[in-house]
């Protein structure tokens, strides 16, 4: 099966990466996703979409292959393109990962990279946080001073969106960006990573449970499975394929129904 | 169940490598840290709000446990001195007792037993925490480097502190040792200091604060290091602080006792 895309001028491109802590995670995995494109990943929990995403900008470093962002590789440029291409991407934690120590401005201005932020002045910088903060529907006045602690876990999650965002990235890696969330705060998340990939006009990569979700907002979708890709296509095709994993994962009922007859690793 | 000689031999030669290889990946996961610490130095990247932040904390919040502790071994070594030295040997030897021990032992041991309990196991926890929350992980996705933003800054501030600390410590210890001898043993001041002067090098008060600038740098280097490979949650967290506090202790210890051979004829 194709992994997808052409692998020139990709904006995010893996290959053949493999990962091993005790047991294998990752065993080659090829893909590349296009500029622009929004892509969802999918598969059952432990099979390494985390660990994938790790991958993309230094935070895990696999046994074998390597990965490139906007042409640069992530393993073998150095440590000031490892550094650049951090600047150029940005990361949605799956718990927010916010900062106990800031409050919400300090959290959101540590998001725009250094270089940056050399050249801002104070106000230039409260301007940004304030900015991205408006544009994940937080409003700025009630929230700057607040600590993490003090928010709930929408807030915190918008707040580690706009931690994300403020960099002005080309590139957004959203990771399980609706876990823990009712489902009101889960709709109104999906409807800003969709505005915010769309706004920016930004490159994404999103690891999600949420497979109708996932099917709704991106371009392509793909199912990693045992340490593989097993399916990458459209969300069209997503829906009518007739791979057994791929259908269970497809609905609730198709999940109970494939519990008995499946092994799914 | 009787175990069999070579099964108990196994057992051991098994044990033997295991604690071998442990020992061997924190010495090189150590030597790397430094190493880290050194060039985030040499570059001059690590930020000055954050080693004086971290020099108040260590430091100058840590000023009265230490005095404190101290006050009380000064008493506590005049004390002891005293009922040694009953009529056996002048008394004004005591003063050089008090003195001695408290510069070349107990004022910059006890000083760094303290701060291993109030820093260093601080450092490890508050480390360990953000590194199971993925806020570390949250810092290098946004480009900055956590041994420029949160090894650094420890480090540097502790060595700052640690020779300021061991100086107050030794002080005060040798103040409250003087007035204990007036009050108990019926030792003058001026006694006290004659004796002090007939066994006093000046090389001792330099050897007292190299223990310190060693000691204050072999604490924040294990805490960091133990809170920066916490896995395991809020469960890891306990841990690794309790085998952070054994290890550097032990570190302490050990170092402590390798400073007369190198350092005193």
């Amino acid at each position: 099966m194709s992994a997808g895309g052409n692998g020139s001028g990709a904006a995010i491109e893996y290959r053949n990466v493999y990962k091993a802590f005790d047991l294998p995670v990752l065993s080659g995995v090829t893909l590349s996703i296009e500029p622009g494109e929004m892509f969802a990943l999918f598969g059952p929990s432990g099979t390494g979409k985390s660990v994938l995403l790790k991958t993309t900008i230094g935070l895990v470093t696999p046994d074998r292959g390597d990965v490139t962002v906007l042409g640069e590789s992530v393993y073998f440029g150095g440590r000031d393109t490892l550094e650049r291409i951090r600047c150029k991407v940005g990361y949605v934690f799956q718990y927010a990962a916010l900062f106990d120590s800031l409050n919400v401005f300090e959290n959101v201005e540590i998001g725009i990279p250094e270089s940056i932020l050399k050249g801002m002045s104070s106000k230039e910088v409260a301007h940004r946080a304030w900015e991205t903060l408006e544009l994940v529907n937080l409003e700025p006045r009630q929230v700057m001073s607040k600590l993490p602690s003090e928010l709930s876990g929408g807030m915190k999650k918008r707040v580690g969106i706009a931690r994300a965002i403020a960099g002005h990235p080309e590139i957004l890696l959203w990771d399980e960006p609706i876990t823990g969330l009712d489902p009101v705060n889960t709709a109104a998340i999906e409807r800003l990573i969709k505005q915010l990939s769309d706004e920016l006009e930004v490159t994404s990569l999103l690891v999600t449970h949420d497979i109708e979700g996932g099917l709704d907002m991106c371009d392509r979708v793909g199912m990693l499975e045992g340490g593989h890709l097993r399916f990458v296509g459209t969300p069209e095709e997503f829906r009518v394929s007739d791979d057994p994993v791929v259908t269970a994962f497809g609905t609730r009922a198709a999940a109970k129904a494939a519990l008995d007859t499946l092994e799914i690793s | 169940m009787v175990l069999r000689p070579s099964r108990l031999v196994n057992w051991f030669l098994a044990g033997l490598v295991r604690t071998f290889r442990s020992v061997a990946e924190h010495a090189g996961q150590i030597g790397l840290l430094v190493w880290n610490i050194g060039v985030a130095c040499v570059r001059l990247r690590v930020p000055r709000r954050d080693i004086l932040r971290q020099f108040n904390i260590i430091g100058i919040q840590s000023v009265m446990i230490v005095l404190i502790a101290a006050a009380l071994i000064g008493i506590v070594t005049s004390q002891q001195g005293g009922y040694q030295m009953q009529s056996q040997i002048p008394l004004y030897v005591m003063g050089s007792v008090v003195v001695e021990s408290v510069i070349l032992e107990m004022g910059p041991v006890l000083t760094a037993i303290v701060m291993i309990g109030r820093v260093g196991a601080r450092i490890t926890a508050e480390l360990g925490t953000m590194k199971v929350s993925e806020q570390v992980d949250a810092l290098a996705s946004v480009g900055r480097d956590p041994i420029e933003m949160l090894a650094a800054p420890r480090v540097i501030a502790m060595i700052m502190a640690m020779p300021l600390l061991v100086s107050l410590a030794n002080l005060v210890g040798i103040t409250t040792g003087m007035i204990s001898a007036q009050y108990t043993l019926g030792l003058g001041s001026e006694t006290f200091f004659y004796g002090a002067r007939l066994f006093w090098h000046s090389y001792d008060m330099l050897y007292s604060l190299m223990k310190a600038t060693v000691f204050g740098a072999a604490i924040p280097i294990i805490a960091v290091h133990m809170g920066l490979r916490t896995t395991g949650g809020a469960e890891g967290v306990g841990r690794t602080t309790t085998n952070s506090v054994v290890f550097m202790t032990l570190t302490i210890l050990v170092l402590d006792a390798m400073f007369p051979p190198l350092f005193l004829n």
